[in-house]
């Protein structure tokens, strides 16, 4: 019997001994859900970490948004309208056919003709005026006028096998029959609010992936991932919430893994219009002028916000104060942009000059479901603000999908947002943010101040226009100094993103804040 | 029966096109679902394609018109969110709550109808008071904070169940169920639990107050003169009588664990329709909101017919009557 014994518990082990040996396992516990799984079909984020794996695109962002080779290997400016693309040779798709020019003229193409499309690749195409295949390898592209970003636009549209996805439906995309890309990561099945799964791609052309099947378990509820950590029925979870940082970094076996974002989460002030609806005299009716219009007043409210002590009391330290939009490592950061200290004696300097000694009556709005602590954070600005000398009538806080649309329509006067960078530069926005509400131009969209500055926008278009990508910088830099030295929304932090993960997975804190396989990895 | 049938579906038709109104209107005056769906950093020319490609540049009241032929048709139109059929979505979640809530009620039942016998056999003991200062924790704790303790204590502490997620499913006749592997078991015991525990009280607290009110009559009293065991006396007499107020309670509850699940659904990512519902509310989906509105609120037109009909099935005193 204990002969017997020992020889089962030999083989018991040895049997534990031969699958440790082979590849691992990663299960991740995410708290977005892909729209579909085509990778055209949505733009935004939680449809592009699934696509990120399973398709490549001709550039591939690194963990600090700068594009690195993907599918092209060199791209080269034959003339200011005329790109020459080299392909990256020996590609092959998931289901063993050989990867070719035509899969890219093919993908592009296909881009923004997307039915029912709610974040079309619309704008990253819309340069292309046309494509020309010289070899299987090499396509010559034509722009409809000068666009230095063109790799950063064009080259971020993921390339489907032409074969697999002419005339493919949603439906055929989401059964996994359609989805086959070049990527680290096989698509295997998705089921709509539960998971979805992958499985390593033998034949990838770049490192190779660590884990033979990866599934995502989809948990938008911060509380029931941190448990599922704790209990350890996954081994990663992302966007952990500030308050629980500490918690998981106390705990065994849980590591804890932070970077800075690219988003920046601002005060935008309606700085634009004579009267605005929540900027009250002491009647109670709408000041005019609007005290808002004054770059005095807006500078004078910047004096009276504490960033460290926001950063430090509602999001317990996770984020960095910010005089900007850009962090560093983005184009277009300014090393002479550092965030105000409070002073509110200069505070209260700025207001008198400005013909307000005695402040003015203002609401601040937020959302509160939109990133961590953002009804804290408009709670805490309200009292920044009483205390720094303005008669704060109210913080009001909404759902996102209210908020959203009300903002838009310019209801509010003071009111916080983010903006999330996920290009090697700062420039889209700086585009969209901040240049002036134009649909003709397509500058402005989310210029919900309707903050309008002729200066701002020619050192943006300069910029815009300029090839070298170090110039381009530095031309957004100079930019950059213009719209914040004239407090053009009050930037207030970059929050850091966090993932955990159980001892033995080690993962890349990334800025682009993406949950991917291919940054995790085995540390034992 | 036949004619009260009929005329309560046709009544039903009548609430069906008033919910699909209001609710229409009610997520059109929320907000515009392409501020949420765009991408972060889209062009104004993005966000004009996404409010063509919704449709909504249409004015409301053409929207609403395309929205009520198609569905006459059948077609509730596609999800903004997922571009698929919005009732395929619904349908498709459809069995994971299902079976969430059939396990729960059969848990409300199995456990709640015993403990209420014993509370209202034996009134005021160390038993019944036990018993029912137990079902006021499971009214008034919180759902949401129930839900994280069962699974601090039973998967961050003890490690027994998963702590969330539906686990290892299998079909039977087209439909995925959880209920016949173990894993899918492992998976389905906490969240039933929690959501089992509010009506598990209830079932208590009525099946109690219902044998304290029918052990003084006069039928009991009768059936004790004629020598009927007390075994006989509780299981058939007493339990057939207090089974109506059980009964109409608990299926009108059984339409709220459907529909209403949220709460247990998001802490256990459960993939369940109630899920679905808040983050369709949450991106403004509407061909979703609306069409899920409109299957909950057949659901409990189906449901109070159903309850009516046990009724008269359970009690030969109350006829079905066409009531003018």
């Amino acid at each position: 019997m204990p002969m017997l014994r020992k020889l089962l518990l030999g083989l018991a082990l040895s049997s534990c001994l031969t699958t440790a040996s082979m590849a691992v396992d990663l299960t991740v516990g995410s708290s977005t859900e892909p729209a579909a799984i085509d990778p055209h079909f949505s733009r935004s984020g939680n449809s592009q970490q699934i696509a990120a794996q399973v398709f490549n695109r001709l550039v591939e962002p690194d963990e600090n948004l700068q594009i690195q080779p993907g599918l092209a290997v060199s791209w080269t400016n034959l003339d200011e309208l005329t790109w020459e693309v080299k392909l990256r040779e020996g590609v092959t798709f998931h289901d063993g056919s050989p990867f070719t020019a035509e899969d890219v003229v093919f993908s592009l193409e296909r881009a923004d003709e997307i039915p029912n499309s709610p974040a079309p690749f619309t704008a990253n195409v819309a340069p292309i005026a046309s494509m020309e295949i010289v070899d299987p390898l090499t396509i010559r592209f034509t722009t409809t006028k000068p666009t230095p970003q063109f790799m950063e636009l064009t080259g971020m549209v993921y390339i489907v096998s032409k074969a697999a996805a002419e005339g493919a439906s949603i439906e055929a995309f989401n059964s996994g029959e359609a989805a086959i890309g070049t990527g680290p990561y096989k698509f295997v099945s998705w089921t709509p609010g539960d998971h979805y799964k992958l499985t390593l791609n033998e034949t990838y052309w770049g490192e190779a992936p660590e884990f033979e099947n990866v599934t995502y378990r989809l948990m938008s509820n911060s509380a029931a991932r941190v448990a599922a950590l704790l209990a350890g029925d996954v081994d990663l979870i992302d966007s952990v919430p500030p308050g629980d940082v500490a918690t998981l970094e106390a705990s065994d076996g849980i590591q804890v893994h932070s970077a800075p974002s690219g988003r920046i989460i601002y005060l935008g002030l309606d700085s634009a219009r004579d009267e605005s609806p929540f900027i009250i005299g002491p009647d109670g009716a709408p000041l005019n002028p609007n005290p808002l219009k004054d770059v005095r007043v807006r500078q004078a409210m910047s004096k009276m916000i504490d960033r460290q002590l926001l950063i430090d009391r509602v999001l317990s330290g996770a984020g960095m104060p910010a005089g900007q939009l850009a962090p560093i490592g983005l184009g277009g950061h300014s090393t002479s942009l550092q965030p105000d200290q409070i002073d509110l004696e200069a505070a209260k300097a700025l207001l008198a000059e400005a013909g307000f000694p005695d402040g003015f009556g203002i609401t601040i709005h937020s959302s509160n479901d939109r990133f961590p602590g953002d009804g804290d954070i408009a709670q805490a600005l309200g009292q920044l603000f009483q205390r720094g000398g303005l008669t704060v009538n109210g913080v009001v806080t909404q759902p996102y999908n209210v908020y959203a649309t009300a903002a838009g329509k310019q209801e509010f006067s003071a009111f916080i947002f983010s903006f999330g960078t996920s290009t090697p530069s700062a420039a889209p926005g700086m585009t969209n943010v901040l240049m002036t509400f134009d649909e003709e131009a397509g500058t402005g969209s989310f210029n919900r101040m309707r903050y309008s500055n002729p200066d701002y926008d020619a050192a943006m278009r300069d910029a815009l226009a300029e090839f070298d990508p170090a110039a381009r910088n530095r031309k957004l830099e100079i930019a950059a100094e213009i719209v914040f030295g004239d407090y053009a929304i009050l930037p207030l932090y970059w929050p850091e993103v966090t993932w955990a993960s159980r001892d033995g997975i080690g993962y890349v804190a990334n800025v682009s804040e993406d949950t991917l396989a291919t940054y995790a990895s085995v540390t034992e | 029966m036949t004619v009260f049938i009929l005329r309560r579906l046709l009544q039903s038709a009548g609430v069906l096109l008033a919910t699909s109104v209001i609710v229409f209107l009610g997520v059109y005056a929320i907000g515009n679902p392409a501020d949420i769906l765009i991408a972060a950093d889209a062009t104004q020319l993005e966000r004009q394609s996404a409010i063509v490609a919704l449709g909504l540049d249409r004015p409301l009241i053409e929207q609403y018109w395309i929205f009520l032929s198609n569905a006459l048709r059948g077609d509730f139109g596609r999800s903004f969110v997922f571009n698929q059929p919005a009732i395929s979505l619904i349908l498709a979640r459809l069995p994971a709550t299902l079976e969430l809530a059939l396990v729960a009620l059969i848990i409300a039942l199995v456990v709640g109808i015993p403990l209420g016998l014993v509370s209202g056999l034996k009134p005021n003991t160390l038993v019944d008071e036990t018993i029912m200062t137990g079902s006021i924790l499971g009214f008034s704790l919180p759902n949401f904070w129930q839900g994280m303790m069962l699974i601090m204590i039973f998967s961050v502490w003890l490690g027994w169940l998963p702590a969330g997620g539906r686990g290892d499913t299998a079909q039977v006749l087209g439909i995925t169920t959880s209920l016949l592997s173990w894993d899918g078991l492992t998976h389905l015991i906490l969240p039933a639990t929690n959501l089992a525990l509010f009506n598990l009280a209830l079932v208590i607290r009525l099946t109690r107050t219902g044998v304290r009110e029918i052990m003084p009559l006069d039928f009991i009293k009768f059936a004790r003169a004629k020598g009927l065991t007390e075994r006989r006396i509780v299981l058939v007499h007493v339990l057939k009588n207090i089974m109506i107020p059980v009964v109409t309670v608990v299926g009108m509850e059984f339409g709220s664990i459907i529909a209403f699940a949220v709460v247990t659904e998001t802490i256990f990512s459960w993939p369940g329709i109630g899920k679905l519902l808040i983050d369709s509310i949450m991106l403004l989906d509407r061909p979703v909101v609306v069409s899920y509105l409109l299957v909950v609120v057949f659901m409990f037109v189906i449901i109070n017919l159903l309850v009516d009909i046990a009724y008269s099935l359970l009690d030969p005193r109350i006829r079905l009557r066409d009531t003018q």
